[in-house]
């Protein structure tokens, strides 16, 4: 038998308690539905109330004479599973929760609209107390100039950077306005930790930058293989400018179609002259090697095959014709692989040109490159170590459509007029976005280059 | 005799007297008969309703039908007072004012109401389990539980859909009416709302537009006496609600609004008026609110017990009764007959209600629009996907 | 001191303040001879008479537009609005006059009402007896928004509402009307406007609540608390103008902030305070900020304890922020 628990209603006469005159059931009974049980008085009038549905009486709350307020409990009926209640939303008509609240409440009724309770679930408590002005935060974060932070400010970003590295930004020094710790300080932090990356310590320099933004490496979970061993592994965080070098090979990688052109270049010509100018470069101050002639042949080269100097839009999907000659030099440094960019090679001589080299090389050096010289070159020319390999395909520098390696110059047994001879080789491998540059393109462009260097003599045709 | 154009001295309430000025409309006389020369006079000048009586047959329908609403409306408060239904908004006292009118209405007319209308919805064809499930807000409620009871939907029954502001199906039944004249329909809607309506600026604005565009708007005023606490003294000093159309150019007439024969024939001219294209006239229904103004409302805390005790001699299905004991066309054994498969009918209807589960979770987020945008599908999830509320 | 309810100590405000200041007039629907539908105004016609506690015709426009008319010749009128939900009429008159009536003449104007009206859910009353919609009048400048939580509030802040020389809007949670219990002081005393209340201190989370939530979230953050979970809990009690500095000061010691109310989500004032907490806390933030709000369709009726923020819908928000 289900037990229900009946409550005064809300009997709609504006009122909050009743008092019980006389009932017409007792203990035991068993009632019919709208069948009277009692009367009640109230503050106008005696009312009868019936029963809201049929089953047996089991208790009655309330003796004659005694008040009760609205929305407790009146009567306990035992239903049969028949007559339960409904177990739906209008069924809380009846109300929940007991509210056997016994203390007499003179407070005015509520009419026209609303179910307004006497007592509410959870509110037993009286006016929660005003608590005092909130206390003085122990750090004032304004002020602070500590450099263990309690309370470290971050930006949300900066909070996930570490996060994610593990890192707890109490323990990170701040140096971004504020005193709030930025993202390259935790960077940073996580560099300078014993068996970190060899990254410096100091902010690392920027990778010139793209029209896009550098493509996140997604996290690709280790393969389970490797698992802790006897011989332990040592893991160093990935991070800063490695990472940031990574990304940017990611992208190009996975954005240019890349093909790559390999040829030979006699540069017996080439050494000659650079030896015949190396000491008036020197009476300048300007230390003169092969590379300021390299970037020439290769400015002219541009200027003759515009679409090499271009760069794929890809949001707008136009390709545009860069009109200046921005040449980047990639370059290894400890501080990882730089570029920075000879602007405007078009409109510089050749000894100035070596000379911005010259001044570039000693930034980089001296770990004091600005940024406007890592960024915004058109084309990109790649040396690929001291011994220079025999050929390669160097990686694009984002977004540009070409890249030029150019290998150290070895001696070779080459074919001369029939005859094997001693020559002075240097293979340049040129590698090409072959959504832009076809293959006779390229290879065009690569022979014109050579040109240059083979008879550098042709440059003074070129010369303004 | 439709418009006072000359004010009387004293302001027209629903007090007892003014029921039995001339200008009143009044066909059903104390002893049961019918005054049949003022069913014949045509309320809005002109020729009237061809047909402003009621034959046998339609009576007695009619009289069992105020039978059944009365029975309703008390069992309902009953139902509230046992907790089952959260609340009740009645017409005790109003019936014939409510039925009448809605009688007389043509299969094509549309009916907008104000919230006591239960009565003129049933008559129309709205169902009594669907008016129950919407008491009971459950699954099955066509305004499927979103709103209170007594706040249903029944476009098949050409019942506009019920809210609770007051006045605002005023001007939205004229502009219903409007599109009907547009597009050359014949069509004539009947409006509900009670004398405290015209106090508001949808009373003005309604009337008004319909004025001068000639709607074919017929204006039901029930002047109930009260609006909650406030009588009909406070609620204006013009001398009647129905001389206000005169600001209009709306020709108003004041009825005997518990008189089933003067509402019927009222609203059979008013719909040949509305329906020759001469514009829309304002009808006052005098009658009195019994009950509270809700199942909420103690009516002993503003108004005097005699003033209730007047009009309890003047009930609308007490009058009726009388009349077809005259006429022989009812007797106790049919009375009681009636009583019981009403009360079999609402008892079954109730029963039914209350078993039917609450709408499922999901269905509060449908018809906020007539697609489900992002934002809502996001809260949808929230809500299904989250804890319960307790106890309920 | 004497235990009221909040309709007793409104009560108890009006009385005081008619029998301090002879210009202040209750205005409205049913708030005479009955005492008002919830009583509020219960008593007050039997003492001071029709001229002064006036039972007006059925016209939310008639009943704001007469009132600030009334406040213009130089009464103080106190006009109620039967339920929140009927405001709408009376939108023209506040948004375009009452708010506006000090800027738009240079000051030669000030036009002074304190709008009553009950708002909030959670007592059957449906789409049309249900809303909260303090951000269509938070969002309208020159009005000033009350919402009052319990009955030393309620009488406080309606005094201080009272002489205070703006147009305030002041927002009783009808759910709590009774049930919200407390000590309330005779005579004369003020809550000033813009203060809200810490009513609770905690370290991880900061609760900003109003009117009869905030007992919802008492409860959640007591369950929150058998988890480990210590919430500081603010009432605002003045909904605008804001108090800012009391927000932003949790928010700098916890980093976490919750913020909760009946009306639905989209444009509540939940938004503008998040704004708010965003440009002022930006680095003191662990976690976003996060809203337990009603949801964006009218107040449903069967389903409501469901569309309200109680308890059980905050809890879960204050335990997921807490571990962001």
């Amino acid at each position: 038998m289900a037990k229900w628990e009946f409550k005064l209603p809300d009997i709609g006469e504006g009122v909050t308690e009743g008092e019980v005159v006389s009932w017409h059931v007792k203990e035991g009974d068993v009632v019919q539905e709208d069948q009277p049980m009692v009367e009640v008085m109230t503050d106008k009038a005696t009312v009868t109330i019936t029963a809201p549905r049929a089953g047996r009486i089991a208790e009655l709350r309330g003796k004659p004479g005694q008040v009760i307020q609205v929305h407790s409990v009146l009567v306990v009926f035992d239903l049969d599973a028949a007559n339960a209640p409904a177990q739906h939303a209008h069924a809380h008509a009846n109300g929940n929760g007991s509210g056997n609240g016994a203390k007499k409440d003179e407070g005015p009724a509520a009419t026209a609209v609303g179910d307004i309770r006497e007592s509410l679930p959870g509110m037993t408590s009286p006016r929660p107390p005003v608590a005092a002005p909130p206390t003085q935060l122990a750090s004032s974060l304004a002020e602070s100039a500590s450099y263990f932070n309690d309370k470290p400010l971050a930006t949300p970003a900066t909070r996930k950077t570490a996060r994610d590295l593990g890192i707890d930004l109490k323990t990170v020094k701040p140096s971004g306005p504020q005193g709030r710790v930025t993202k390259d300080d935790v960077l940073s932090h996580v560099a300078a930790k014993p068996g970190g990356a060899r990254t410096d310590a100091r902010a690392p320099v920027a990778i010139a930058p793209s029209a896009h933004a550098p493509v996140a490496i997604p996290s690709v979970p280790v393969d389970a293989r490797l698992g802790v061993d006897a011989r332990q592994d040592e893991r160093v965080p990935f991070v800063g400018m490695r990472r940031k070098i990574a990304s940017k090979m990611q992208q190009s990688t996975q954005t240019a179609a890349h093909f790559t052109f390999v040829e030979e270049c006699d540069a017996t010509a080439l050494m000659a002259m650079r030896a015949r100018l190396k000491s008036a470069a020197e009476a300048q101050g300007v230390k003169l090697t092969y590379l300021p002639f390299i970037v020439k042949a290769v400015d002219k080269a541009l200027t003759r095959h515009p679409i090499l100097n271009s760069a794929l839009d890809e949001t707008t999907n136009e390709l545009v014709y860069r009109k200046a000659h921005h040449i980047g030099i990639a370059a290894s440094t400890d501080a990882g692989l730089m570029v920075p960019v000879v602007k405007d090679a078009d409109r510089r001589t050749l000894l100035d040109i070596a000379r911005e080299i010259d001044r570039l090389g000693s930034d980089a050096k001296a770990g004091k490159s600005k940024t406007q010289d890592l960024q915004g070159s058109t084309f990109t020319i790649t040396s690929l170590g001291a011994e220079g390999g025999l050929f390669a395909t160097p990686i694009i520098n984002f977004p540009e459509v070409g890249i030029l390696g150019v290998h150290r110059i070895k001696e070779r047994p080459v074919v001369k007029d029939g005859q094997i001879v001693i020559g002075h080789v240097m293979l340049l491998s040129l590698s090409f976005d072959h959504r832009i540059v076809d293959g006779h393109v390229g290879a065009a462009f690569a022979y014109d280059i050579i040109a240059s260097l083979e008879n550098p003599d042709r440059l003074f045709l070129d010369m303004i | 005799m439709a418009v006072q154009t000359s004010p009387p001295a004293a302001p027209s309430t629903a007090s007892p007297s003014h029921t039995n000025d001339p200008d009143v409309v009044r066909v059903l006389r104390d002893d049961g008969s019918l005054d049949e020369l003022a069913l014949r006079r045509p309320a809005f000048g002109g020729e009237g309703a061809a047909d402003p009586a009621l034959d046998a047959q339609q009576v007695v329908a009619l009289y069992k039908h105020l039978v059944l609403v009365r029975a309703l409306d008390e069992r309902l408060v009953t139902l509230q007072r046992q907790g089952r239904i959260g609340f009740h908004i009645g017409s005790l006292g109003e019936e014939a004012a409510i039925v009448g009118s809605a009688a007389a209405a043509r299969p094509q007319d549309w009916l907008f109401p104000c919230y006591r209308e239960f009565g003129a919805a049933l008559w129309r064809g709205m169902t009594l389990q669907a008016y129950a499930n919407n008491m009971f807000g459950n699954a099955e409620d066509p305004a499927k539980g979103r709103q209170m009871p007594d706040h249903y939907t029944c476009r098949a029954a050409k019942f506009g859909s019920i809210s609770s502001p007051i006045g605002t199906q005023i001007t939205q039944a004229v502009g219903f009416g409007w599109a009907a004249k547009m597009k050359k329909e014949d069509l004539a809607t009947i409006v509900y709302f009670g004398e405290g309506a015209t106090s508001s600026s949808e009373f003005h604005n309604g009337m008004n537009f319909a004025g001068v565009f000639k709607t074919p708007t017929i204006f039901l005023c029930r002047n109930n006496g009260w609006a909650i606490s406030v009588p009909v003294e406070r609620q204006t000093a013009s001398a009647s609600f129905a001389i206000k159309g005169v600001a209009y150019g709306v020709p108003g007439v004041r009825c005997d609004g518990n008189d089933l024969f003067a509402v019927y024939k009222c609203t059979r001219d008013a719909i040949a008026h509305v329906a020759s294209g001469k514009g829309p006239v304002l009808v006052e229904a005098m009658t009195y609110r019994l009950s509270g103004h809700s199942t909420s409302d103690d009516p002993k805390a503003y108004r005097k017990e005699g003033e209730v005790e007047h009009w309890k001699k003047r009930d609308p299905i007490a009058r009726l009764l009388k009349h077809l004991e005259l006429k022989g066309l009812w007797d106790a054994s049919k009375q009681s007959a009636l009583e019981s498969q009403i009360d079999q009918q609402i008892k079954d209807a109730v029963a039914a209600a209350e078993k039917i589960p609450a709408p499922a979770l999901e269905t509060m987020f449908d018809d906020v629009y007539a697609e489900l945008p992002w934002h809502l599908r996001e809260q949808r999830a929230a809500l299904t996907n989250g804890p319960r509320a307790k106890g309920h | 001191m004497p235990q009221m309810n909040m309709v007793q100590a409104i009560n108890d405000g009006l009385r005081h303040e008619m029998k301090r200041d002879d210009r202040v007039v209750v205005l409205g629907e049913d708030v005479g001879k009955v005492g008002g539908v919830f009583r509020v105004t219960q008593g007050l016609f039997d003492e001071f008479g029709d001229d002064r506690v006036i039972d007006t015709p059925l016209s939310e426009g008639g009943i704001i537009g007469t009132a600030i008319g009334m406040a213009l010749y130089g009464m103080v009128p106190i006009p109620e609005i039967q339920f929140a939900d009927f405001i709408f009429p009376a939108y023209d008159q506040i948004v375009s006059e009452l708010a506006k009536f000090r800027y738009r003449s240079g000051g030669e104007y000030p036009a002074k009402l304190v709008i009553r009206t009950p708002v909030g859910g959670g007592i059957r009353g449906g789409h049309y007896h249900s809303q909260s919609p303090e951000s269509q009048f938070i969002h309208v400048a020159g009005l000033k928004v009350v919402c009052p939580s319990n009955p030393y509030d309620a009488k406080g802040l309606l005094l201080a509402s009272i002489r205070d020389p703006d147009p305030v809007m002041f927002f009783e949670p009808k759910r709590i009307y009774r049930a919200a219990k407390g000590e309330v002081p005779e005579g004369d005393y003020m809550v000033p406007l813009g203060k809200a209340a810490v009513v609770r201190e905690g370290s991880h989370v900061t609760i900003v609540v109003w009117g009869a939530m905030l007992y919802e979230a008492i409860a959640a953050a007591d369950e929150a608390k058998a988890q480990g979970v210590e919430c500081e809990i603010i009432d605002l009690r003045t909904l605008w103008p804001l108090d800012i500095d009391t927000i932003i000061a949790s928010v700098k010691k916890t980093g976490r902030v919750v913020v909760v109310h009946e009306a639905p989500k989209t444009c509540g004032f939940g938004g503008e305070i998040v704004a708010l907490i965003n440009e002022k806390a930006f680095l003191h933030l662990e976690a976003p900020p996060v809203r337990v709000t009603g949801f964006d369709t009218p107040f449903p009726y069967t389903l409501e304890m469901e569309y309200l923020p109680l308890a059980h819908r905050i809890l879960p928000a204050l335990l997921e922020t807490a571990k962001y």
